[in-house]
């Protein structure tokens, strides 16, 4: 489609509309052994967050959570880890492209849980932003899952006149148990 | 920085006790430096080379050097609200959207100010600005938090934490 044909009809099509609400397949997020210290150490080291209520068990005892805890956000990271037994994604993705980026080639490695495309003839990706809702600290041991889902689709006009679409992934991360651990929406424009 | 010791022996803020237009304690963070940025790649395997492989950033993708993650960033930001909040209250929510890049030697300074406070099911709200500023006072990542904190002689903040039906639509 021209660009003058993009920008003279509505971006939100019904083929787009229809993907709203759209849920993909709800799959373990962690690893088979769930939330480990050795992984919270690596993580909390890296926001540089000393807090001993992630490490010092008699201390977390005397909180209200009552036990070791995990930052919710912790969640949101656990599905990018390669899984043992899996081909090594890096040195596949090196072979393929001696000038991989470090992330096409090597995060597509397993593709699981992913959201149907959205059929739009749009495809500049833009962050538009996050935001995350945390309810729960999850706890060592924890088996994290996660499904995503097509919250909400908008659409808007640029200031030279061009049609977008705000897209707002909705992703769901919850425990063994179906509790809640934490929400986290991302907004992306296409144009 | 913040320290162990500081968060074992953390003060409750009280909702009582903050008001409109206050700003909060602030943390800094930095300089950072090209080892805690793989640091982060390496604790969440993220392999993009724009974040440690500096020839990758320079020459190939024509960036002023690594590049701080946005992922970084965003974990920076909920682990701020949860020391504001410890040891009772919650750090209910933040949005925010990345803005200017973070390179190697710069140094943050998450913030946050007081636009609002309002009590739903006795519990205490507190709406906040928030975001990380660079030495050179430009922001990284503007937006906006929730927090919830306890009320003298009030209820205790539930856990797991439930929003009040009447806020969950906001």
């Amino acid at each position: 489609m021209s660009q003058s044909a993009a920008q003279s009809g509505s971006a939100l099509t019904a083929e787009v509309k229809a993907v709203i609400g759209a849920t993909a397949e709800k799959i373990e997020a962690s690893l088979p052994w769930g939330i480990e210290r050795e992984g919270l150490r690596l993580f909390t080291q890296a926001i540089m967050d000393p807090d001993p209520r992630y490490w010092d068990d008699e201390f977390a005892k005397t909180t209200k959570f009552g036990h070791i805890i995990t930052p919710p956000i912790y969640c949101t990271y656990l599905g990018r880890r390669a899984r043992p037994g899996a081909d090594d994604p890096i040195t596949r993705a090196f072979a393929e492209n001696p000038n991989s980026d470090g992330i096409g080639g090597v995060r597509t490695a397993e593709s699981r849980g992913g959201l149907p495309s959205i059929p739009t003839h749009l495809k500049r990706i833009l962050n538009a932003g996050n935001e995350i809702e945390l309810r729960q600290y999850p706890r060592l041991g924890d088996r994290v899952y996660s499904q995503a889902k097509y919250a909400d689709i908008r659409e808007r006009v640029a200031k030279d006149g061009a049609r977008m679409l705000i897209v707002t992934t909705e992703i769901i991360y919850t425990n063994q148990n179906g509790e809640v651990l934490c929400i986290l929406r991302a907004s992306q424009i296409r144009r | 920085m913040t320290t162990a010791q500081e968060l074992r022996e953390k003060q409750q803020l009280y909702f009582d006790d903050v008001a409109v237009g206050q700003q909060l304690p602030p943390l800094v963070i930095g300089p950072l430096t090209p080892t805690h940025l793989f640091r982060w790649s390496a604790a969440i395997e993220n392999w993009h080379r724009i974040h440690y492989d500096q020839s990758f950033a320079i020459y190939h993708e024509g960036l002023p050097n690594i590049l701080g993650q946005g992922s970084w960033k965003q974990s920076i930001l909920p682990r701020y609200l949860k020391d504001l909040c410890l040891p009772d209250g919650w750090p209910w929510k933040v949005s925010f959207q990345h803005r200017a890049m973070i390179v190697p030697g710069d140094t943050l300074t998450v913030w946050s100010t007081v636009t609002r406070k309002y009590e739903a099911e006795g519990l205490g709200f507190v709406d906040l600005d928030v975001g990380m500023r660079l030495q050179y006072d430009t922001e990284t990542c503007p937006g906006k938090a929730t927090i919830v904190l306890p009320i003298r002689n009030g209820r205790a903040i539930p856990y797991p934490f439930v929003p009040p039906k009447e806020l969950v639509s906001q």
